[in-house]
């Protein structure tokens, strides 16, 4: 079973960060006691209307930006009808023909047979709608119960073209869109808590074929690894299939997690007929350049252009500047750690070796970093100017996690880190140890060197917060050779 | 129309009918339908920007949330278990 | 003083001067409809002590001389606008137990103002009809004939008014459902403009085309009351931000120089031949009070109903599509799926006019037919408003007769779609243009039936068709209701 090429394409879905649903103003927040986060018009009671949230088409828009995309300045909703007992009015406002944003391009990369490779994969159309309920199943009782607090969260459907050929590039994808949608803060992309869920088209060919295979559809996959899990079966199903003679039926199929594999869902009688149609209860939407302009100008430094600033203007290394563009949080913090000490690599390595190990251990949290950005370059700058020793750094750092509002200075202070630079001490306890240890002494002076370092310990000892390594080291191996 | 669109249209609606009902309908569409028919001799394209009321970004909702409705209201037409709404066991 | 028998604006007269209470006045009507509702049925439901209870809140505001216009004013209200804890059906089986917990914006603004809700009047199934004769419940009777249908939708606020059981109520016209009762049941219904007030808390049947308006005795009443309802509103994504201007401010003012277009061909397909002349010489009336009358011609009208047919049933098959047993109204007991419990549900909670348009609707919106059906239906609908603005370049009122014919019989068992579906040719286009249309009394037939006249105006200007209608109505008049002596 050799010899196909999968075509994948994506169909993502996220919420999005508003304060208020996208038709209404009850809290988009997660979670919430059933039922306790709804209003007359996300319950779908008769007689309300939707109105549209300015801040949600603003973060589609976003969206578009973050993907490369064009925005179409005058939009359109439309009624996707079906029913389903977590859509109370039986319709899903969505976009069909005038959707937001089209046209996107995002360059991926992902390892393929071991070698780094960039593919940009082009994105079809970025959408506005709104999210469904919740179904519980309550089997003592033999019922669904329906929740309907995640109704009308607004979500983008962010579209691409089938430009996906592997497992690993899916992968790749889904956690560059995560990385971007976060960037343009529109979304946590929160896959464990479904603000980011993934559908997953499918189908084989022949290297030689022109036309595409029937395609299969994965729906509600809400991890990167089972995204990746996924296609591999489902790359593995078809090609057996294939190679076996049959034919692939265009379905629609689930991923189960704990079999790792795909299932086709129970058919339904009808194929879906949605019935698209423009959405009265909606004026269309119209955006000017000037506002266009303006929600460009709100977008922070994507990615791409960190990553090329770090390690062109900054000189990072690929590997650590990704490690910190990984975390949009954490390089906005690198930034304005580097805007109060302009020494990126020093700074870039105490992040990556101290703050996010720090971070992974819940010492700190991402989401709330209580410190500044001022007063922990400061750190790092006592360090590399030796007003500290290096290895007390990381010291007057754990000071700082647990009192973020004391000057880092002054921990430093406190903790009797700082050096005083005394050279006459210098000088009189180096004194004292050379008499002190004669016979080390003489061995050095007879060509033993390696007794330097007994005697560089003895003077550090007793040279505490006094002078810097280098600077006892000097004076020691001026005074020896004397 | 025939009987298989009308019932594929039917299913679309979750309706369904009576043997005879199903016939009267079927009658009363097919006449409706005739009527409907004569638009198709008009000889005009839909061009959703003349439906365009000039709406712009900035004149839509603000993003404000405001309390909700009481659990107990929203679900007071409802056949309702543990504050959700009760639906014939959903398998997927 | 019959209290009954008082204009808007003469209660309002009357209750500040304190020569009447708004428990006097509630309870007169209360009695009427006591009296004689039992044969008329216009009422779903009567709220006899919420009213009171109103009456005598609205007489505090009163003596603390704190008043709105309508404060003390007993009204009634069309089923289709959500009424908290007071039960709303829409005349269908679907919704006969459903109690909103909100109100309509409409009713938010009357319950400012401390006006009294007498209750909630009849109407064709979810506003689907032009006889309330689809009403689960309560069908209608024609105060003049009860024998005749009182026209639909809005079947029941009509005839309520006509029947001095209300002085005035609000109704909503989504193809004729405010007029063309208005019309049968011989008062004045108002349709506004399109997005003139809130539809927020009205059941929709068609969105793109469903305004909520008011019946009363004159035309002066009417705009009396859509000036307390109009207005932009934030829970309706396609209201307006319109100055609501005072749309009785040309009453009494006469018809001088007014513009009057005669589109021909309402004039020529349908219409007896006693509407048209009586609707003609309606014309004339007004030409000879000095309105200038303009011939104009509407081809797309030949398309009308056919457009509105299929951008309304399109609209409505999505619009009932929430109507499903499991969050409100008429639950089957029959089911044990999802899928056939709500099947059954709404296979027994529509009724058949509503089925057919549902599956008219979907008909009309499935795959393969979306373009020649809804797309084109659109088309049209862009193509009527452009043939109205060419006639409001030369006129500034239209002038239609509002329904091909007088009211006809409950027994006359009309069942040809094709003729109860063009029964609406008159009112439609009104509604796919957005446009306001106020619909008077102009005269009765042989049997005594009221015929109606229609006065289309441009988009926002209620004012002008209110002034026009009120100029022929202090010229005419009307001959009361028998049916209820």
């Amino acid at each position: 079973m050799a010899g196909y090429v999968p075509v994948i394409g994506l169909e993502i879905h996220a919420e999005l960060l508003t304060h208020s649903k996208v038709f209404c103003t009850c809290s988009a927040e997660f979670g919430g006691d059933t039922n306790s986060r709804c209003c007359p018009v996300c319950s779908g009671l008769p007689g309300t209307l939707p109105v549209i949230n300015e801040t949600a088409v603003e973060y589609a828009v976003k969206a578009g930006f973050a993907l490369g995309c064009d925005i179409n300045k005058f939009s359109v909703f439309d009624r996707k009808n079906y029913f389903y007992p977590d859509l109370p009015k039986a319709y899903q406002i969505s976009q069909l023909n005038l959707p937001l944003c089209i046209n996107g391009l995002v360059p991926v990369e992902y390892e393929k047979d071991g070698v780094k490779t960039t593919h940009d994969i082009r994105i079809n159309r970025i959408h506005l709608e709104e999210d469904a309920g919740k179904l519980t199943h309550n089997d003592l009782e033999g019922v669904s119960l329906a929740d309907y607090n995640r109704c009308g969260i607004p979500l983008i459907e962010i579209v691409t073209e089938p430009d996906i050929g592997s497992a690993e590039e899916a992968k790749a994808f889904v956690e560059k869109i995560a990385l971007l949608l976060k960037y343009a803060g529109v979304c946590d992309c929160k896959m464990e808590q479904g603000s980011l869920r993934c559908d997953v088209n499918i189908s084989l060919k022949k290297p030689t074929d022109t036309v595409l295979g029937t395609r299969a559809e994965i729906k509600n996959l809400n991890s990167i690894k089972a995204i990746g899990r996924a296609i591999e079966f489902e790359i593995y199903r078809q090609a057996k299939a294939l190679d076996m003679g049959q034919r692939i039926v265009q379905e629609t199929r689930r991923f189960d997690d704990n079999r790792g594999e795909t299932r086709s869902m129970r058919s339904k009688e009808n194929a879906n007929d949605y019935r698209y149609f423009p959405e009265p209860d909606i004026l269309q939407v119209n955006m000017t350049d000037e506002q266009l302009m303006s929600i460009r100008s709100d977008m922070p430094e994507m990615p791409d252009k960190r990553l090329i600033r770090y390690t062109e203007n900054f000189a990072l290394s690929e590997t650590d500047a990704k490690i910190i563009i990984n975390e949009k949080t954490i390089s906005d913090f690198f930034d304005d750690s580097v805007a109060a000490y302009n020494n990126p690599k020093a700074i870039a390595n105490f992040i990556i070796s101290e703050m996010l190990r720090r971070i992974n251990l819940g010492e700190i949290s991402l989401d709330d970093i209580k410190f500044s950005p001022v007063n922990f370059a400061k750190i790092i700058e006592m360090a590399e100017t030796e007003k500290i020793n290096k290895s007390n750094a990381k010291d007057v750092f754990r000071a700082l996690i647990d009192k973020p509002e004391i000057d880092s200075e002054k921990l430093a202070k406190d903790l009797g880190f700082i050096i005083e630079t005394d050279m006459a001490k210098v000088i009189d306890v180096i004194a004292g140890v050379i008499s002190a240890n004669e016979t080390a002494v003489t061995q050095y002076r007879n060509g033993e060197v390696k007794v330097f370092g007994f005697l560089m310990g003895q003077c550090s000892k007793a040279l505490k917060g006094v002078a810097t390594s280098k600077q006892i080291k000097e004076e020691l191996e001026k005074m020896l050779k004397n | 129309m025939d009987l298989q669109t009308f019932n594929q249209i039917a299913e679309l609606g979750k309706l369904t009918f009576s043997d005879t009902e199903r016939d009267e309908l079927l009658t009363d569409m097919t006449e409706i339908i005739d009527i409907m028919d004569t638009v198709k001799n008009a000889d005009l394209v839909y061009d959703p920007l003349k439906d365009n009321k000039n709406v712009f970004i900035n004149e839509l909702r603000k993003d404000r949330d405001e309390p909700s409705f009481a659990t107990a209201k929203i679900l007071q037409n409802a056949r309702n278990m543990n504050n959700c709404f009760v639906v014939p066991k959903v398998v997927e | 003083m019959n209290l009954t028998e008082l204009s808007l604006r003469q209660m309002r007269s009357a209750l500040d001067k304190k020569e009447i209470s708004s428990a006097e006045l509630t309870q007169s009507y209360l009695d009427n409809i006591k009296k004689t509702d039992a044969k008329i049925e216009s009422y779903v439901t009567v709220c006899e002590e919420a009213a009171m209870e109103q009456a005598n809140a609205a007489q505090e505001r009163i003596n603390a001389n704190e008043v709105s216009p309508l404060t003390g004013i007993p009204l009634a209200i069309k089923d289709n606008i959500c009424t908290e804890g007071v039960r709303t059906t829409c005349a269908s089986r679907m919704l006969e137990d459903f109690i909103p917990p909100y109100n309509a914006t409409v009713m938010e603004k009357l319950n400012n103002e401390n006006a009294v809700m007498l209750g909630k009047t009849s109407m064709d199934e979810f506003a689907m009809g032009s006889t309330t004769q689809t009403a689960y419940e309560k069908k209608t009777k024609n105060p003049y004939d009860l024998e005749k249908v009182p026209g639909g939708s809005s079947g029941g606020s009509a005839a309520a008014v006509s029947a001095m059981l209300a002085p005035a109520a609000l109704g909503s016209d989504t193809g004729g459902s405010i007029r063309q009762p208005s019309s049968f049941c011989g008062v004045t219904g108002l349709k506004p403009t399109y997005a003139r007030v809130s539809r927020y808390g009205l059941i929709a049947f068609a969105s793109s085309l469903d305004q909520i308006g008011p019946i009363a005795r004159s035309a002066e009443d009417c705009g009396y009351l859509l000036n307390r309802v109009s207005g932009f509103d934030p829970h309706d994504g396609t209201s307006m931000h319109m100055a609501v201007p005072d749309f009785t401010a040309k009453c009494g003012q006469g018809v001088k120089g007014l513009k009057i277009a005669l589109p021909k061909e309402f004039f020529e397909d349908g219409a007896t031949e006693f509407v048209r002349k009586t609707v003609l010489s309606a014309a004339e009336k007004l030409k000879a009070m000095g309105a200038e009358l303009v011939e104009c011609s509407m081809p797309a009208l030949k398309y009308a109903v056919p457009a509105y047919f299929l951008i309304s049933s399109a609209e409505a098959a999505s619009n009932l599509a929430r109507f499903d047993g499991i969050k409100y109204g008429h639950r089957s007991e029959k089911g044990s799926t999802y899928g056939e419990l709500i099947m059954n549900s709404r296979s027994e909670g529509f009724g058949r006019e509503v089925k057919r348009r549902i599956m008219l609707g979907n008909y009309a919106l499935s795959s393969g037919y979306y373009d020649a059906y809804y797309g084109k239906a659109c088309a049209l609908r862009q193509e009527i408003r452009e043939e109205y603005n060419k006639i409001f370049e030369t006129a500034d009122v239209i002038l239609t007769p509002t329904a091909p014919r007088t009211a006809f019989g409950i027994n006359e068992n009309i069942t040809d779609p094709k003729m109860i579906y063009y029964s609406d040719i008159c009112t439609v286009t009104v509604n796919i243009a957005s446009l306001p249309a106020i619909s008077t009394t102009c005269g009765y037939d042989e049997s005594g039936m009221p015929v109606g006249m229609s006065i289309i105006g441009k988009m926002w200007d209620e004012e002008t068709i209110i002034g026009a209608a009120d100029a022929f109505e202090k010229t005419f008049t009307r001959i009361p209701a028998k049916g209820v002596c």
